[in-house]
């Protein structure tokens, strides 16, 4: 850009761009493949995703004629089970590949980054997320919290623990020490149970991910390089 | 109207090829969306088409709605303008290719926004219209125009009758001024 400000301004108003549909195809290709790794720029996205999307509060539900749902499910259900989820797939993809606009290819992209493996199964709704994203990109954590089960629900979707080491997670609550929830697994997916005395202050809480010997921190409490921090935020 | 949980829920579910709780979701979302289609092609047979790509297109997806940050609504909202907008731009595009090409900015020009896009509704709209009320004039129009009517950089600075270069300056500003008032 032309006009002068600093780079994260730049990026605020590029990503206010990007969901408004204002960027030139080229434009909103590259801003997408920044966004694949750069846990920041999704960030700046999601926030002008969510102020935007309170345009439509003022707009009016109008309930669709009732033949659209029986359209919508026979086009995903109708006929053989097998068959028509398979066809659901192309149809989506021959639609991906008709005429999509860039705004539309982002959320594409920022899913695609995360595709669900076998592994225990996130909370259907969530008490707390956090998202735990190392300075450098190079691991990124989201987490999820099971208030009944009082177990946060962790995928890792970016790095892994350096050879002969492991990655442990912390919870930071206050001013008080980090307390250790235990040394992740290789999986991607996994849960930790949070102590009970801690569930009930895990707002505005963090977690936070260190670089520590193999089997975890011998001292129980960090030693190695915090890799990863992410506040918890009420959903 | 479904709350937040029940939404994540159902999305959830739907991921799993629960198509229980997907009938669930397009019951209580459904109107929602279709309005939002409504108002951006004001045209009811192309809103009924694009309605029905957008619960395609939420099915197939699913899955992939726990890992992108946004709310559920919001994930909703966003996937159904997107595909609303882009049907208007092809239909745009369309009768644009139709006409002689020099009044192409003004083929493609849309009505401003009506009044109802103007009445302030939910707590987090009211968030949104206080930071518009900070921009300079005209420029929370812009915003709008963009969001709600697709309108491009070229058909902005057509409808403000300002250089495209000073559209773009001005609208980034403006961007910046909003982020840093609906940041406080």
């Amino acid at each position: 850009m032309s006009d002068e400000m600093p780079e994260r301004d730049a990026d605020k108003a590029l990503a206010g761009e990007y969901a408004l549909g204002l960027l030139s195809p080229e434009e909103a290709a590259a801003f997408e493949s920044r966004l694949a790794h750069e846990p920041e720029l999704r960030v700046l996205y999601a926030q002008w995703a969510e102020d935007l999307a309170a345009l439509t509060d003022p707009i009016a539900p109008v309930a669709p004629p009732v033949h659209l749902h029986g359209a919508v499910m026979t086009r995903l259900f109708g006929g053989d089970d097998a068959a028509t989820a398979r066809e659901g797939g192309l149809q989506w993809f021959r639609w991906l590949l008709g005429g999509l606009t860039a705004s539309v290819l982002a959320l594409v992209l920022i899913f695609a980054t995360g595709l669900p493996e076998r592994g225990p199964q996130p909370p259907d709704a969530p008490a707390y997320v956090a998202q735990l994203a190392a300075e450098d990109e190079s691991l990124l954590i989201s987490a999820a919290y099971d208030a009944e089960a009082g177990r946060f629900h962790l995928e890792r979707a970016r790095g892994e623990a350096a050879s002969g080491r492991a990655l442990e997670l912390w919870l930071i609550a206050g001013d008080d020490a980090p307390v250790s929830l235990g040394v992740l697994p290789e999986a991607r997916r996994a849960s930790v149970t949070v102590p009970e005395p801690l569930r009930a202050r895990l707002d505005g809480a963090a977690l936070a991910v260190s670089d520590e010997p193999e089997g975890g921190s011998p001292t129980g409490a960090p030693t190695g390089a915090v890799l990863a921090v992410g506040a918890i935020t009420n959903t | 109207m479904a709350t937040r949980n029940e939404i994540e829920a159902w999305l959830g579910k739907a991921a799993l090829g629960d198509r229980a709780a997907f009938d669930a979701l397009y019951l209580a979302t459904s109107a929602k969306l279709f309005g939002i289609c409504l108002r951006v092609l004001d045209n009811r047979a192309e809103a009924e088409e694009v309605l029905q790509d957008i619960y395609v297109r939420i099915w197939n997806h699913a899955g992939r709605y726990q890992v992108n940050g946004l709310s559920p609504m919001t994930w909703l909202i966003t996937i159904a303008r997107n595909a609303a907008i882009d049907r208007l731009r092809r239909r745009r595009a369309a009768r644009a290719g139709e006409s002689d090409g020099t009044d192409m900015a003004e083929a493609q020009a849309d009505p401003a926004p009506g009044p109802e896009a103007r009445v302030i509704a939910a707590s987090e709209g009211a968030r949104l219209d206080d930071c518009f009320d900070e921009l300079d004039s005209g420029h929370a129009e812009a915003v709008r125009g963009a969001y709600l009517d697709g309108e491009s950089y070229v058909e902005l600075a057509e409808r403000f009758d300002v250089p495209l270069n000073t559209m773009r300056t001005w609208l980034r500003r403006s961007l910046l001024k909003l982020r840093e008032c609906l940041s406080r």
